[in-house]
């Protein structure tokens, strides 16, 4: 069995906004639970507005006014250890970012500073976790990475705006993982750029969790990117994880009449006869139908799924599912 | 060499072309205006009740006429003010007939410059600090407590808060005098009892320039700053446990004095020009009262004087910061 690195229990994160005197709650994140291993890459795939993003953030412990952690725990499990991460006082939570988990952004644009070179950056982030290093060294450190990762040496002399788009998202997978965390988390990290580019760039990450064998957390809406790299996947709607399973079985096998529709929905070759997207839009968060969240779009809805929200119903060992359409298949072959 | 051409040349080339508009303006306006200047100086004199020949009229239509450099054609007197120019030569002023106006504009420039520039440094740098620290930190109570008090004093007509310093501090508790730039009487020298002489004299024109010019360098820099907190590499920086004495100083004040350092060019552009109501409220001899009289008594020659160094100073000042800036903003380099 292969040993857990981060778990959610029953987490649940809610924007608490207040507009004109009406409180309104958006339930970004609820009731997820997850179990990633070390050394894998597990891949959350979904719409806009499903609670990716909100999710990456509890995970990775930035929970900033309006958002609230109102339940639930995330644990870290370092060196064996559990740690519940809101028990961490600012510096111990400033340490274990980038040394025990750090950050790929969607999209570099915007994250490096513009005034600076980018070996000054490298040296910010570097000098604040690494003691006693003298800007000489770090710049060997980080050279020496770039080296490694087969990036040209040279932009460590460079601003930000001189490198292209692609560039400067290596640049920053590099700088994220320079310290070898155990955990990487990706929100998009090639929404931004063309498909030859995305290549170059997931090849790199996928590279590097090889070498450093540690997790990556990616999330993308990009199918095809899950298909490519990820070993497990979550699929994600309005706030809930809906299916869980090894890549080849969600896209072989998917469950969830969700899944189905997001898997059905990706082009095929040779085959042309027009795709089917998921008929209306993705409920607002905000204002959640009751039971099962997706039941006003799911074309085979039953009156429970009208009602309740059903339990996680494990198929096989590594395949769980979240809907009432299993529980009666299941139910029947019983 | 790239930077010279595409950068250095170019801007040198402006730099000249603008300071030759503006100096041919300062040429020509004043001979558009309807008075004839040289009758106006004798209609002045007569007025006053004292009798003249005619023949007396004519010499003296004649000297005055050369005073002002009005001899011969528009051309003919256009070139012949460049030439003086370059000799730094404006003529005489009338106000103070007969001293050659280079000698007003040398006796009074030290005084606005050496007020003007300091005040400006210490109350930019110390605006954009306080600023960039306050808007980084803007939900500390402290943080909210200064921005209340920038505010009340901001307001404040200069004239009203340079006035109430000068009656508290000049009249109630006479701790500094209250006009002059110097004791009278006392002799210029590099002695510490004229250097604290001057030094106390500026101290009151000085605190009034550089209390309301924090507050001013301060909001604005908070505003900027409160913008980039939301900015995606301050809050990458943030997330990646960059700590943050770096993070204020590297990312946010770097990048939130971009825009002051633009203001802050123009306005050294500006000091040459004085700065009049502080040098009216504390009578303090600086360029700012020179032109004021200047105005007040129609001195052509000093008016066109001060006008020719301010056209040079803001255009050269707004040159250095134009070649300097690069420093600051490397997206600016010459690429």
């Amino acid at each position: 069995m292969d040993k857990i690195i981060l778990t959610t229990r029953q987490l649940k994160a809610f924007y608490l906004l207040d507009i004109h005197g009406r409180q309104k709650v958006v339930k970004a994140v609820n009731e997820v639970e997850l179990e990633i291993l070390e050394n894998e890459i597990y891949g959350i795939a979904g719409e806009s507005g499903c609670g990716k993003s909100t999710l990456l953030k509890t995970l990775a412990a930035v929970v900033e006014p309006p958002l609230r952690q109102l339940e639930g725990k995330v644990i870290y499990h370092i060196n064996g250890e559990e740690v519940d991460v809101s028990t961490l006082g600012d510096e111990e939570m400033r340490r274990l970012r980038w040394e025990f988990v750090s950050y790929v952004p969607q999209g570099s644009m915007n994250v490096l500073n513009p005034v600076v070179k980018l070996k000054d950056t490298y040296h910010d982030f570097i000098s604040s976790h690494v003691k006693g290093k003298s800007q000489e060294e770090t710049f060997r450190m980080a050279k020496a990475y770039i080296a490694e990762l087969g990036l040209p040496a040279e932009i460590m002399g460079a601003y930000p705006h001189q490198l292209s788009g692609g560039m400067r998202q290596r640049v920053t997978i590099a700088l994220a993982t320079l310290l070898r965390p155990k955990i990487i988390i990706a929100d998009e990290p090639t929404t931004a750029l063309d498909v030859i580019v995305q290549r170059g760039v997931m090849q790199l990450l996928k590279d590097i969790q090889q070498k450093l064998q540690n997790t990556i957390i990616l999330v993308t809406h990009d199918m095809g990117v899950h298909a490519n790299v990820a070993d497990r996947i979550g699929i994600m709607y309005a706030g809930k994880i809906v299916e869980e399973a090894p890549t080849e079985k969600i896209f072989s096998q998917p469950l969830h009449p969700y899944t189905q529709f997001l898997i059905n929905s990706l082009p095929k070759f040779g085959d042309k006869t027009p795709r089917q997207s998921v008929p209306g839009s993705p409920p607002s968060l905000a204002d959640l139908p009751t039971g099962c969240p997706f039941h006003p779009r799911c074309p085979q809805v039953l009156d429970i799924c009208k009602e309740q929200m059903p339990a996680y119903i494990a198929a096989a060992a590594d395949h769980k599912v979240a809907c009432w359409l299993v529980e009666e298949e299941n139910g029947q072959a019983a | 060499m790239l930077f010279i051409r595409r950068y250095l040349i170019p801007r040198l080339i402006q730099y000249v072309l603008v300071i030759f508009v503006g100096i041919t303006a300062v040429f020509f306006i004043p001979r558009l205006l309807p008075t004839d200047p040289v009758a106006r100086t004798i209609a002045e004199l007569r007025s006053r009740g004292s009798y003249l020949d005619p023949a007396s009229i004519d010499a003296m239509v004649a000297d005055l006429t050369e005073m002002y450099g009005l001899e011969g054609s528009s051309f003919d007197q256009y070139i012949a003010f460049w030439q003086r120019l370059f000799r730094g030569d404006f003529g005489v002023s009338f106000f103070q007939f007969p001293t050659p106006v280079i000698q007003l504009i040398k006796a009074a420039l030290p005084w606005t410059l050496g007020l003007l520039l300091v005040t400006t440094a210490i109350a930019w740098t110390a605006g954009i600090l306080l600023g960039g620290v306050a808007g980084y930190f803007n939900r500390q109570g402290w943080s909210r407590a200064l921005d209340v008090l920038a505010m009340v004093v901001r307001p404040m007509p200069y004239y009203v808060f340079a006035f109430i310093l000068l009656l508290l501090f000049g009249y109630i508790f006479p701790l500094f005098p209250v006009a002059g730039g110097a004791s009278i009487g006392r002799q210029p020298s590099f002695s510490w009892p004229y250097i604290s002489d001057v030094l106390r004299h500026a101290f009151l024109p000085a605190m009034s320039l550089i209390i309301l010019g924090v507050t001013a360098w301060f909001q604005t820099m908070k505003l900027v700053v409160q913008n980039l907190n939301a900015a995606d590499f301050v809050q990458y920086a943030r997330f990646g446990g960059i700590k943050e004495r770096r993070i204020v100083s590297r990312y946010v004040i770097r990048n939130g004095m971009l825009p002051q350092i633009t203001a802050l060019a123009l306005l050294i552009g500006q000091i040459f020009s004085g700065a009049l109501i502080t040098e009216i409220v504390f009578t303090y001899p600086g360029l700012g009262t020179l032109l004021y009289n200047a105005i007040m008594t129609g001195d052509y020659n000093l008016i066109m004087g001060i006008t020719v160094f301010s056209i040079v100073a803001i255009t050269t000042a707004i040159l250095v910061i134009d070649l300097l800036y690069p420093l600051f903003d490397p997206r600016i380099r010459y690429n």
